[in-house]
């Protein structure tokens, strides 16, 4: 599903370069759940963005479902995170001007592969497993931060995705949501076969995981 | 679709402030654009309609010995070459069928003598049969003092605006034979406060013919009526009537009594040497001033030899500068002109037919300047409007980094946000745009209700006539709304590439 070799990135930042990811190989088979752990600096967010193609790499190669995205033009990149990538980001935006389940609908209507029914239908069972049946018209502004990450996920997993990444799903959650949370994607990933990859430096979080990656100082140290 | 616009039209919302400033810019825009349109619109029809029925017709035939068509409001000087054959020019003319009336006239600048011993004074005087120019024209001016002759007599009809500028020159104020100073009209045109003491006050003027050959001679004309032109008073005001035989013995042309008496000289020789004569400029003051203390022109050539009796002699035997015509209901200038430049020249008459645009040269590229002056004025708004919309565009492309961003890390393509900006953008210009462009076309249909006159010569122009009254026709309604349509395109180009350029790392990187 995802086959990563040689892979590393650099930064520039004025006059020095930044090397957030110094050669990184491993590989994730479809159906896994895998969380990437290490310490703050150590280049999570940037190997996750980089496998959600929403960054690129400097040197090496990521190839999602046997395509290697260097290859790829902007709009193919754009059609393979709508249609493959469910993308939880560390920072959850939302769409200020839609409501939840407004929101949620957004990716699927984007594909055009749904009838308006279908696409409320779906839409609306995901919410009410993120919890948020009674939410479904409230604007992200007058939603609590753990709610606004559940509208976050239901709509990362709305599309049924082959992958799902989530950079710290849980680090501005209290542990009880951040444990419900976990709940569904584990449940998700069971039910759907959905690929799970995401990254955390919560030991709660790990005993989740089927694998664990460990990186520090954009190295993996030890891989499980 | 649906969903862009849905977020577009929340989104108008949830910026209002900006989407007030970018709608108030769009309204006052299309606003005055429409007005603008609306201005050059109504100055166009006015003077088409006020020169076409009050003073040229819609086609004017000149010599063509004449250099350039512009044959009206030349600068000082240069007279205007003679027509000799206007009865074969009749014959021609008669045959068009999509002419309704026309009328020949003289037309040159001719010089006041004072003969109070003063400074002459100048103006440009059309020589027509009273007649027939009645006809031609029945209801271009109303009498201000006397009586207006309904049959062709000799005499002088003066627009009172020329009566104005007589008297500036020359300190001499004329009212019609046998009248008095009005002190009323004397106050009014002149807009002096005081009584009209001392003032010299004449029934006739001494008008002689401008050119330097001395072949010009001075004749003296009853004044038979003060008058004002119904519309663009200023402007046509600048042209005395005077009966077409008087102003042919004024420039010395040959008239139709002499042409009846047609002693030795023969028709075509006379013709060339007035034509020879009138090719001269004449622009030097010191030749007026020459003139003036001559007190009177030395007569060296004088075809016009004067009869005490004359005959019952056709009027158009005599030689004219310029015939005006007026085409048939719904008869299109252009095609008119064609077909009549082919069958004068066939005839080969030595004269072409040109519109009167081009017959009015001064004033018809006076309007051009107006309107072109207008158009920057629109055009400076356009950019103006342009460049706000595309700098509070930008800057909330910019501020929706995450939104846009996160946006496109979901799966929306660059299309779909420059369709999103697109779409916000085209429903504020379609409600505030469009209620500027409507509210523009109120008010040009409300302006003529408060009847705004002017009589300064500039603004009538503006005006197009005595009152100011833009229209707006479906045409002008068409180009306000594509204008408009041009504006939101050119200003929404830049930030939509703006925002097409954020990228899902943008908006994650952020905080
Ligand atoms: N846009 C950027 N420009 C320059 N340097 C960057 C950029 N993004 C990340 N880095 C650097 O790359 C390295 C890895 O950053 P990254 O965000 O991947 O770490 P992380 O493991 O996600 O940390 P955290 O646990 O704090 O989220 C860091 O040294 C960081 O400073
Ligand atoms: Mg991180």
């Amino acid at each position: 599903m995802i086959e990563i070799k040689g892979l590393k990135k650099n930064y520039m930042l004025g006059e020095t370069t930044v090397l957030a990811l110094r050669g990184i190989d491993f590989n994730v088979s479809e159906g896994e759940f895998i969380s990437v752990v290490g310490p703050s600096g150590s280049g999570k967010t940037t190997l996750l963005n980089i496998i959600g193609c929403v960054d690129f790499a400097t040197e090496g190669e990521v190839k999602i479902g046997g395509v290697n995205l260097s290859g790829l033009n902007d709009k193919e990149i754009t059609d393979l995170r709508l249609n493959k990538i469910g993308f939880i980001f560390q920072t959850f935006n939302l769409i200020p001007v839609l409501n939840v389940i407004e929101n949620v609908e957004f990716p699927l209507l984007l594909m055009k592969k749904f009838t308006a029914a279908e696409v409320r239908k779906r839409a609306e069972k995901l919410i009410e497993e993120v919890g948020l049946k009674e939410f479904i018209a409230h604007r992200p502004a007058e939603l609590s931060g753990g709610q606004r990450q559940r509208v976050a996920i239901a709509r990362a997993l709305v599309t049924n995705p082959d992958i799902v990444l989530a950079d710290e799903p849980t680090a501005n959650l209290d542990s009880v949501t951040g444990a419900s949370i976990l709940e569904l994607m584990k449940e998700m990933n069971q039910i759907e076969k959905t690929t799970f990859v995401f990254s955390t430096h919560d030991a709660n979080v790990l005993k989740y995981a089927q694998k664990v990656i460990k990186i520090k100082d954009g190295k993996i140290v030890d891989g499980e | 679709m649906g969903l862009i616009f849905k977020i577009a039209w929340r989104n108008i919302f949830r910026h209002k402030g900006k989407s007030f400033v970018i709608g108030t810019i769009l309204f006052l825009g299309a606003l005055f654009m429409t007005l603008g349109n609306g201005v050059i619109s109504g100055m166009d029809r006015g003077l088409t309609k006020n020169i076409i029925e009050g003073f040229t017709g819609h086609i004017v035939i000149i010599s063509d010995k004449q250099e350039t068509d512009n044959v009206l409001f030349t600068l000082m000087g240069k007279p205007i070459e003679a027509i000799g054959n206007f009865i074969e020019i009749k014959k021609v003319l008669n045959k068009e069928d999509y002419i309704d009336k026309y009328l020949p006239v003289g037309r040159n600048l001719a010089m006041l003598l004072n003969e109070e011993g003063g400074s002459p004074g100048n103006g440009f005087l059309l020589g027509v049969d009273f007649a027939k120019y009645r006809a031609m024209f029945p209801d271009n001016i109303k009498p201000v003092e006397g009586t207006i002759p309904e049959k062709n007599e000799k005499g002088v009809i003066l627009p009172s605006f020329a009566r104005k500028e007589f008297y500036g020159y020359t300190n001499i104020w004329f009212v019609p034979t046998g009248g008095k100073l009005i002190e009323e009209n004397f106050k009014k045109e002149t807009k002096e406060k005081e009584e009209p003491v001392g003032i010299k006050v004449k029934d006739s003027m001494v008008v002689m013919g401008f050119n330097d050959k001395n072949t010009t001679m001075d004749v003296r004309v009853n004044v038979r009526a003060v008058v004002r032109y119904n519309t663009l008073n200023t402007i046509f005001g600048h042209f005395a009537l005077i009966d077409i035989e008087s102003y042919r013995e004024a420039f010395g042309y040959f008239s139709a009594e002499s042409k009846a008496s047609e002693i030795s000289e023969d028709k075509k020789k006379l013709l060339d040497m007035g034509n020879e004569n009138l090719d001269m400029l004449f622009s030097e003051n010191t030749l007026m001033t020459e003139n003036k203390s001559n007190g009177k022109a030395d007569v060296k050539f004088t075809p016009a030899v004067k009869q005490e009796k004359s005959e019952v002699v056709d009027v158009d035997t005599g030689a004219y500068n310029l015939v005006f015509i007026k085409l048939k209901k719904g008869i299109s200038i252009d095609d008119a002109l064609l077909k009549m430049n082919k069958d004068l020249k066939s005839a080969n008459l030595g004269v072409r037919a040109v519109s009167w645009k081009k017959a009015f040269g001064l004033i018809g590229s006076m309007s051009t300047v107006i309107k072109g002056a207008l158009f920057l004025f629109v055009m400076l708004l356009f950019v103006v409007a342009v460049i706000i919309i595309v700098n509070t565009l930008s800057m909330a492309a910019i501020e929706r980094t995450p939104e846009i961003g996160m946006m496109r890390a979901v799966g929306a393509r660059k299309s779909f946000i420059s369709n999103m900006f697109l779409a916000e953008t085209g429903m504020l210009s379609f409600v505030f745009g469009g209620a500027g462009v409507i509210v523009g076309i109120i008010t040009v249909n409300l302006l003529p209700l408060f009847k705004i006159t002017s009589e300064n010569d500039m603004v009538q122009l503006l005006f197009g006539g005595d009152m100011f009254y833009p229209v707006l026709s479906m045409s002008d309604i068409m180009l306000s709304f594509l204008q408009l349509a041009i504006v939101t395109f050119a200003a929404v180009i830049y930030p939509i590439k703006v925002a097409k350029s954020i990228t899902p790392l943008d908006a994650i990187v952020r905080d």
